[in-house]
């Protein structure tokens, strides 16, 4: 069918919407409270468009055959402009440090805002400091976004509360976002498109100790060297491992380790547990236990369901256990002196490192974002930089710990262990490619020594819960499965640069199994740093040490 | 009062024995429409909900809000029978089982007695193989809940605020199924049509208040003169404007026919048929700062031009009140009024400036005379 937008006929599909033709078709219409993937819920006002005299928002609007639509009437501007406006004075305009543009300022400058008519805002609330997000009332313009992210995630932690000019987004009973089920994803963080959720900023605490007389070592999770290079205007998908190393370094830290060693240790552990508990016929489904997000979900809300979760640590509190045992006593420092500062694509690693099973392993957590920030405060060139390499010891890795950073890699890596290690034999193809991609949920199965065993990956919480319940009631045919709590898996972790969406984590996706594809070790039992390291200290996998090191137990927390 | 005469359930044996499509004919035919403001032609609605697919509701909407409307109350207390007939009659019209009556929080006082009407209809109804079940469910004292869609959230159990239309409560309404939603009038006049071929479709129940000084319910042919109107509510001074309720504006008081189009014409709307007297004592920007608070207190808060726009209303009508404001608020008022009406999301966002509006078409003096 045929509409006409500003003059020009357009051929298009019926069951569209008005915004997605124009966008089809580069014509370009401000939204605010849009998101992709989600329903309209056409609040903002911003993406009104003119029809037969009237303003309707084109972000839920179907198209009709021979409408004719004008985007840029008179009409249109005015109320663009005064919509526009009347959010400026509701958004505090304090500038937090974030690496976004601000989307609200974006739309504020093309529609010619040069002054806000109107007085600041006539509310003023506290700010919500957690463990690891903020969030400030006062830049929120109540579009909508986070709420809607919480919903997708099965979570639900904020909702709006109150109405008119009172209305605001908060916690049920208006408690504070750490004593909520909040998960600390951060999918609410990535949504807001005036940073009034932002991650707990730890880079100057961390400044402060680098400064310091202390021996500080940093580690990497893998997702970060595909998506801190989009900081410094890096075409997405651009592996900067080698940068990233060297502005580490750059910045004063004493050894830049790998968090995929961690990973690689992980899989030594996860995949030994997995071959007891098969063996054993016991607490299966067996459930991985890497994401602490996941983790502080199903402790809310599958509490009854915790024996089926892993009791690995994750990668980098495993990295944090090692390095301050095994690490801290073969290079003779003093337990006082050594800091562990790890970089994560997360938000709710912050508060897993200040988890009481964690016994402080870890000592600060890093964001891409709050990395990236550090590199522009010291005014490192980060692209004219040259390749660095991490440190030995603990900053060899394998292929299979790189692909811990997307959804299905932890999986992967596991089974490729977990295979070769009981029967012996090497994998012909160590690419299991049912389980890659931005699918929410993806299976397959493997023989082992004439064992079928059937897996699951499932990314994003709100498909977490479906495979709980297969759980719950017992009709759950799977042996192993993965959870990643962010859709798509840590590449589109709560402290990624921004913007995040599917096309952007899908190049970081990609970026990650070319990495793992060009490593000359991807079998993480075949990592010579990890096998010295059970040969020296640990003896072998879920042993004594290990379990006292390596493992970690669960709460039940409720809702 | 016509409306106020008790059916007693003699519609529902009537009907009993008809064809449903033989009930919306005799309701389309005798042209009754909705009583709760839109005048929309209820057959019509009844019909549409009919030929749409899946399980249907039927809702009575008795949150009436709207500042200076009462007749929904007069009858909800005087006659709830015909209201509980009218919702069952509606019901095997379109082919439902299940009705909700939502009942304005302020008025749950009436509950009990209404639930007794209910208990009793349910007997009746039975007995003519007639299945139908209706709950009440209260409001919590949201003027928004008046809109049908913010009905059909409240009555889910969500946050009363507003859907986006399309698609409409006939295809999709609660529980995102058919739904007909209709006034308490509206319902009330059902069986009265289905007993009386000639039943008089020009009945309207005017809710007169302000300054007269008989105040109340006047049960009144469309096409009266609003001057026999007000003389009824005997006034003590000289009338200067009229207000239809809050949402549907104002108009200088003249000897006009108090009709759709006649007011429509005057840039304010019949609406649901309030008229607040206002005399010339009164201050109009003191009235529409009266109203404009009104207004900012009751968005729900979903939309940006309803939630920050009626408050920003308020504060420069307050900032002219004191007479602080200069003329380029004035022009910013005028401004926020028309996007404010174009682009909310739901009427009630869309209403909230008419009140405004025609009183600085019509007053425009009284504003200018207190600019700095």
């Amino acid at each position: 069918m045929k509409i006409t937008i500003n003059s020009k006929e357009i051929e298009c599909q019926s069951d569209k919407t008005i915004l997605e033709v124009a966008k089809e078709n580069n014509i370009e219409i401000p939204t605010l409270c849009y998101q992709e993937g989600f329903e309209a819920r056409a609040v903002c006002r911003i993406c009104m468009v003119e029809i037969d005299n009237k303003l309707l928002p084109s972000c839920s609007t179907k198209v009709k055959d021979g409408m004719i639509i004008n985007t840029e009437s008179k009409k249109v501007l005015e109320a663009r402009k005064i919509n526009t406006e009347l959010l400026m004075s509701k958004h505090k305009k304090a500038y937090f440090g974030e690496s976004k543009e601000h989307e609200l300022f974006k739309i504020a400058k093309d529609v010619g805002i040069r002054q806000v008519r109107f007085n600041n805002n006539k509310k003023v609330y506290i700010v919500d400091k957690g463990i690891a997000i903020i969030t400030d009332n006062n830049k929120c313009i109540l579009c909508g976004r986070c709420v809607q992210a919480c919903q997708m995630q099965n979570v639900s932690a904020i909702d709006f509360a109150y109405r008119s000019y009172h209305t605001k987004v908060t916690p049920a009973y208006e408690n504070k976002l750490d004593d909520s089920v909040c998960v600390n994803c951060g999918q609410c963080l990535l949504a807001c498109p005036v940073n009034a959720i932002y991650e707990k900023d730890d880079t100057k605490d961390v400044l402060k100790v680098l400064k310091s007389k202390k021996h500080v070592i940093v580690q990497t999770a893998p997702s970060v060297r595909a998506s801190l290079g989009e900081e410094f205007d890096l075409p997405a998908g651009t592996l900067v491992t080698g940068k990233m190393v060297s502005s580490l370094r750059k910045l004063g830290f004493k050894k830049v380790f790998d968090t995929q060693f961690g990973a690689d240790l992980t899989i030594m552990e996860e995949a030994a547990e997995l071959i007891e508990r098969l063996k054993e016929n016991k607490n299966l489904p067996m459930i991985t236990s890497c994401c602490p997000g996941w983790i502080k979900y199903i402790e809310h809300f599958y509490p009854e369901l915790l024996n089926h979760v892993s009791t690995c640590k994750s990668p980098h509190d495993m990295f944090g256990a090692i390095a301050k045992s095994y690490y801290k006593d073969k290079y003779k420092i003093n337990k006082k002196d050594l800091v562990v500062v790890s970089i994560m694509p997360c938000t709710a690693k912050k508060f897993e490192i200040q988890r009481k099973e964690m016994k402080k392993e870890v000592d600060y957590v890093l964001t891409t974002r709050e990395l990236a920030r550090l590199i522009k405060i010291k005014k490192i060139k980060f692209n004219n930089l040259a390749d660095g390499d991490f440190d030995s010891a603990l900053g060899l890795s394998s292929g299979a710990g790189t692909i811990f950073g997307a959804s299905g890699g932890v999986m992967e890596a596991a089974l490729r262990t977990a295979y070769e290690t009981v029967t012996g034999k090497k994998l012909e193809m160590l690419e299991f490619n049912q389980i890659r991609g931005m699918s929410d949920f993806k299976e397959g199965s493997i023989v082992i020594n004439g064992k079928t065993i059937n897996f699951a990956v499932v990314n994003g919480l709100g498909n977490a819960r479906e495979v709980l319940e297969q759980i719950k009631n017992k009709k759950c045919k799977y042996d192993f499965i993965e959870v990643m709590a962010c859709p798509g898996g840590c590449i589109a972790g709560g402290g990624q640069p921004i913007p995040t969406n599917k096309e952007i984590v899908q190049k970081r996706m990609q970026a990650l199994y070319l990495n793992d594809k060009n490593n000359t070790i991807r079998r993480s039992h075949e990592n010579p740093a990890i096998i010295n390291l059970y040969k020296e200290f640990l003896g072998r996998p879920l042993s004594k040490k290990s379990h006292k090191l390596l493992h970690t137990s669960y709460i039940k927390r409720g809702t | 009062m016509k409306i106020l005469q008790n059916s007693n359930f003699r519609a529902l044996s009537k009907i009993a024995e008809m064809k449903p499509e033989e009930i919306i004919e005799i309701i389309k035919k005798s042209g009754l429409s909705g009583r709760g403001g839109a005048n929309f032609p209820t057959g019509l609605k009844l019909e549409f909900t009919r030929n749409s697919q899946g399980e249907k509701y039927v809702i009575a909407n008795a949150d009436e809000g709207e500042p200076g409307t009462f007749k929904d109350k007069l009858i909800l207390e005087k006659n709830p029978n015909n209201i509980i007939e009218g919702m069952i009659i509606a019901g095997h019209a379109i082919g439902s089982n299940k009705g909700y009556l939502y009942l304005r929080g302020e008025y749950s006082y009436l509950k009990n007695k209404l639930q007794q009407v209910i208990n009793n209809a349910k007997k009746i109804s039975d007995k003519l193989k007639i299945y139908f079940d209706i709950e009440i469910i209260s409001g919590a004292g949201a003027y928004v809940c008046g809109d049908e869609t913010a009905i059909i959230e409240s009555i889910e159990g969500k946050r009363g605020n507003p859907r986006i239309k399309p698609p409409f409560p006939a295809n999709k309404g609660l529980f995102n199924n058919p739904t007909l939603i209709n006034n308490v009038e509206t319902l009330a006049n059902i069986p009265l049509i289905i007993l009386d071929k000639n039943w008089n479709n020009n009945l309207r129940l005017f809710s007169l208040s302000g300054n007269v000084t008989k105040p109340g319910v006047y049960e009144l042919e469309l096409g009266t003169s609003l001057k026999e109107l007000i003389e009824l509510g005997k006034p003590e001074n000289k009338i200067k404007a009229v207000y239809f309720g809050c949402a549907d504006g104002c108009i200088p008081y003249e000897d006009i026919k108090l009709d759709y189009e006649a007011i429509k014409e005057k840039g304010a709307m019949l609406g649901s048929c309030a008229i607040i007297a206002v005399d010339e004592k009164q201050d109009i920007v003191d009235v529409t700062t009266n109203i404009a608070k009104f207004f900012e207190y009751e968005s729900c808060g979903k939309c940006t031009p309803c939630r920050e726009g009626t408050m920003r209303i308020l504060e420069l009508l307050e900032k002219i009140s004191l007479k602080k404001a200069a003329k380029k608020d004035l022009e910013l008022l005028e401004e926020l009024c028309r996007v404010i009406s174009a682009t909310s999301l739901c009427g009630l966002g869309q209403s909230s400036t008419v009140h405004l509006t025609t009183a600085l078409r019509y007053f425009k003096k009284e504003f200018r005379d207190k600019l700095k």
